[in-house]
């Protein structure tokens, strides 16, 4: 059942790619893929290219992927190890989301950071007291590790 | 007394601790070590998280080795057995006996209600093919409505053509043993329950005016919907269930078993105006299906 519905959703990514990012397996297998967002422009990740590990678990659809950053970035809501704070990627997964609406929905909360629920809260702080440092910290680590 | 924190525990695997604190990322699992060289993001919760989420995949574990989705017919006798030691329940027990005779027991997973309902009714229009012709209709038209109401349409689909299969099939060889085997069919099962969950959720946010009053926790009727309802292995309140009954257009009695004083068993019916055609078992918790004398 999770296969087939992964499957589908590959077939659909290649069909129509949404245009921030590409979704491929891993080694051929499609419960292990990686993922690479375009940092949004007008944001301080504009220029990027982060990459995402998506693991989907066996009774996919009816609980979420595992969804983290291999790259680093500086974000309220990303923890250092790449762990993504987002709800729907844990409590409140439902299962009419897809890889494509999970990754759209990361693209926006690298555009709109949430500091009320941070992974980081000194990226948070910074976030909310002082937005300069935050844009200037997170556009140097942007172009020291999401720059090729 | 046992069963009683059994059924309660069994259908809730969430912690209410996990539950509450929805904003605490339960997400964390990776490289762990690193954590300990990295003070600014230390989380005192994560490690609580971790341990609670192990905890309810071996309670998830447990319950799916234990039980089936929807075990097979048993007598009320056994539900009598169950309490032999609980005057209390015993006593209640009794009371149900004159007017029903069997009980489904359903999986304690946060779906029982939703198992136990579409069951049920399935088994019930097998026996009414015009009610099984009438739920075809209503199905075929509530994929279009949860598309306008925004619902994806590319997952969507998915879910809604499972379940048409499953009432295109019972319209040719109905019969209870091919409703047991696709309630009982993990992949075919949950789908089910997935559509269920969306016809809710849209009902709710359809009348999300009158349905904004009963919701608690400041939450939007769409905020609830996606907390308490998409999710799965959520459990069903009464709103789920108000909601269900009225947007499929079918009456449902529940009998409430618990430790209410007497002996009589307080009952309800979805909607009230509808005479029930499924009677389910409600004991703290968790619902059953029961059929009647």
């Amino acid at each position: 059942m999770a296969l087939k519905r992964i499957n589908k959703e590959m077939r659909e990514l290649e069909r129509d790619p949404p245009g921030q990012c590409s979704v491929g397996p891993i080694a051929n297998d499609p419960f292990h893929c990686q993922a690479t967002i375009i940092g949004p422009t007008g944001t301080p990740f504009e220029g990027g290219l982060f990459d995402l590990r998506i693991d989907f678990p066996d009774d996919y659809p009816f609980r979420p992927p595992k969804v983290w950053f291999t790259t680093k970035i500086f974000h309220p809501n990303i923890s250092d190890r790449g762990s993504i704070c987002l709800d729907i990627l844990s409590q409140n997964w439902s299962p009419t989301l897809s890889i494509s609406k999970v990754l759209l929905i990361i693209c926006a909360l690298l555009t709109d950071p949430n500091p009320d629920d941070p992974w980081r809260k000194d990226i948070a702080e910074l976030y909310v007291n002082d937005r300069e440092k935050y844009e200037s910290t997170a556009r140097e680590w942007t172009a020291q590790f999401a720059t090729a | 007394m046992s069963d009683d924190s059994q059924a309660a525990a069994g259908d809730s695997p969430r912690t209410a601790a996990a539950r509450d604190d929805a904003s605490t990322c339960l997400m964390e699992s990776h490289h762990r070590e690193e954590n300990q060289t990295k003070p600014c993001e230390y989380d005192p919760n994560v490690n609580q998280d971790e341990l609670i989420m192990a905890q309810e995949k071996q309670i998830a574990e447990e319950i799916k080795a234990n039980t089936s989705m929807v075990g097979s017919l048993a007598g009320l006798g056994s539900l009598e057995e169950e309490y032999s030691n609980d005057p209390v329940y015993s006593s209640k027990v009794r009371t149900l006996l004159p007017k029903f005779s069997n009980v489904r027991r359903t999986r304690p997973d946060g779906n029982c209600f939703l198992r136990g309902f579409i069951f049920a009714y399935l088994e019930y229009c097998i026996h009414h093919r015009d009610e099984l012709a009438r739920f075809k209709k209503y199905l075929e038209g509530s994929k279009e409505e949860l598309f306008d109401m925004g619902f994806p349409k590319f997952t969507t689909e998915d879910f809604h053509e499972m379940f048409m299969e499953v009432v295109s099939d019972l319209e040719g060889s109905g019969s209870v043993g091919r409703v047991e085997a696709v309630c009982n069919d993990a992949g075919t099962s949950d789908y089910l329950v997935v559509y269920l969950r969306l016809l809710i959720s849209a009902h709710l946010q359809k009348n999300a005016e009158f349905f904004s009053f009963f919701i608690e926790g400041g939450r939007t009727v769409e905020e609830f919907c996606k907390q308490e309802v998409e999710p799965m292995y959520r459990e069903c309140d009464h709103l789920h269930i108000v909601a269900l009954t009225a947007a499929v257009g079918v009456g449902v009695r529940v009998m409430y078993l618990d430790r209410g004083e007497g002996a009589a068993i307080v009952s309800h019916d979805f909607p009230e105006d509808k005479e029930p055609i499924i009677h389910l078992l409600y004991r703290p918790g968790h619902y059953d299906i029961l059929y009647k004398a």
